[in-house]
C-alpha cells in the first residue's frame, strides 16, 4: 500500500466511494481521488460512473426534499380520513396529559 | 442558539405536509395503501412525540425524519418475510478478480447513451427518475432506498437486510446499473436515443 496520501490504490478509491459520496470526502482526498480516476485505466471509468451516479442521486434527493417532482398526491377521501385520525389522536393525547382530578 | 420556528398546529398537517410525505412514501413503498399507512403512522407517532420537538427546524423535516424510521421498519419486516438470498452471479462478482483487487465490477462499463447532467434542471427528468426507482428489482431496490435515499450507513443497511458489506456493494451496483438502463429506456428528451 503506498505511503503517499496522494497515491491511492484502486481498492482505496472504490472503498472510499462505497462508504461516502465523493462530495462529502475531505478536500485533499477528493483531489487525490479525482486525479486517480481521471488517469487510471483500470478503475477510472467505473468509479467515474459511480461519482456521476452519486451526483445524480444527490440532485434527486434535493428535488424530492423540495417536494417539486412528485406526481403522487393523497386522494381527498384519504386526507379526510387522516384528519379524523389526527383529531382523535390529539384528543386522546390531551386527555392523557390532563392532570388527574 | 438556534432560532425556534413556529410549529404548524397538527390539525393543519394533513393539508400542509400530507402530499409531501406521501410522495416520499410512494417512491419507496410503491403501493398506495402502504404509503397511506406510512403517512398515517408518521403523523400518529409525531403527535405522541410532539413535546420532544424543539422547533429548531421546519417541522416538515422532523416529520420526514419520523417517516424515515417507518420506512426502515417496513423494509426490515419485508426482508424478514422474504429472506435475501445471494444469487450465484452475485457471488461470482464478489469472487471476481476485479472486485477483489480493485473494488470494481468491470474496467469498461457501458457509457451513458445521453448526458443526464443536462437535464438536472428539468422536473420531467426527475419524474421519470422516480418512476424508474420503483421498477428496480428487489433486493437491489431495498438496498438503494436504505443506503442512498435514506442515508443509512453501510453497517446499518447490512444489519437491517442481514447481508455482508460485499453483498451490499453488489446490490448497489445492480441498482445503479438497472436505474441507468431504465432511465435510458424511459427518457424521451431531445437527446434520447
Amino acid at each position: 500500500m503506498p505511503n503517499n496520501p496522494f497515491m491511492l490504490t484502486c481498492k482505496q478509491v472504490s472503498e472510499a466511494l462505497a462508504h461516502k459520496n465523493y462530495s462529502e470526502l475531505p478536500r485533499l482526498k477528493r483531489w487525490a481521488l479525482l486525479l486517480h480516476v481521471k488517469l487510471c485505466p483500470i478503475c477510472g471509468k467505473f468509479n467515474q460512473q459511480i461519482m456521476r451516479s452519486q451526483e445524480m442521486f444527490s440532485r434527486y434527493k434535493d428535488q424530492e426534499s423540495s417536494g417539486l417532482h412528485s406526481e403522487h398526491n393523497l386522494e381527498r377521501a384519504s386526507k379526510e380520513q387522516l384528519k379524523k385520525q389526527l383529531q382523535q389522536a390529539m384528543e386522546a393525547q390531551s386527555k392523557q396529559q390532563a392532570p388527574e382530578r | 442558539m438556534a432560532k425556534k420556528t413556529e410549529i404548524a398546529p397538527p390539525e393543519t398537517w394533513v393539508d400542509r405536509y400530507g402530499d409531501y410525505l406521501y410522495g416520499f412514501a410512494m417512491s419507496r413503498l410503491r403501493n398506495p395503501d402502504a404509503a397511506h399507512d406510512c403517512v398515517q403512522d408518521t403523523f400518529l407517532a409525531a403527535i405522541k412525540a410532539l413535546d420532544r420537538f424543539d422547533g429548531s427546524r421546519d417541522i416538515k423535516f422532523w416529520l420526514r425524519g419520523i417517516m424515515r424510521n417507518k420506512i426502515v421498519d417496513q423494509i426490515r419486516r419485508s426482508v424478514k418475510e422474504n429472506k435475501v438470498d445471494i444469487q450465484a452471479e452475485d457471488e461470482a462478482l464478489i469472487e471476481s478478480f476485479w472486485f477483489k483487487y480493485s473494488g470494481i465490477a468491470t474496467t469498461n462499463p457501458d457509457p451513458w447513451q445521453f448526458n443526464p447532467r443536462k437535464h438536472y434542471d428539468n422536473s420531467e427528468f426527475w419524474v421519470i427518475f422516480d418512476r424508474c426507482i420503483q421498477q428496480v428489482k428487489e433486493p437491489a431496490r431495498q438496498a438503494f432506498i436504505l443506503r442512498v435515499l435514506e442515508d443509512l450507513s453501510t453497517e446499518e443497511v447490512c444489519k437491517v437486510m442481514n447481508i455482508s458489506s460485499n453483498y451490499l456493494w453488489v446490490l448497489l451496483h445492480r441498482a445503479r446499473s438497472q436505474l441507468k438502463t431504465l432511465i435510458e429506456a424511459n427518457w424521451t428528451g431531445s437527446d434520447a436515443k
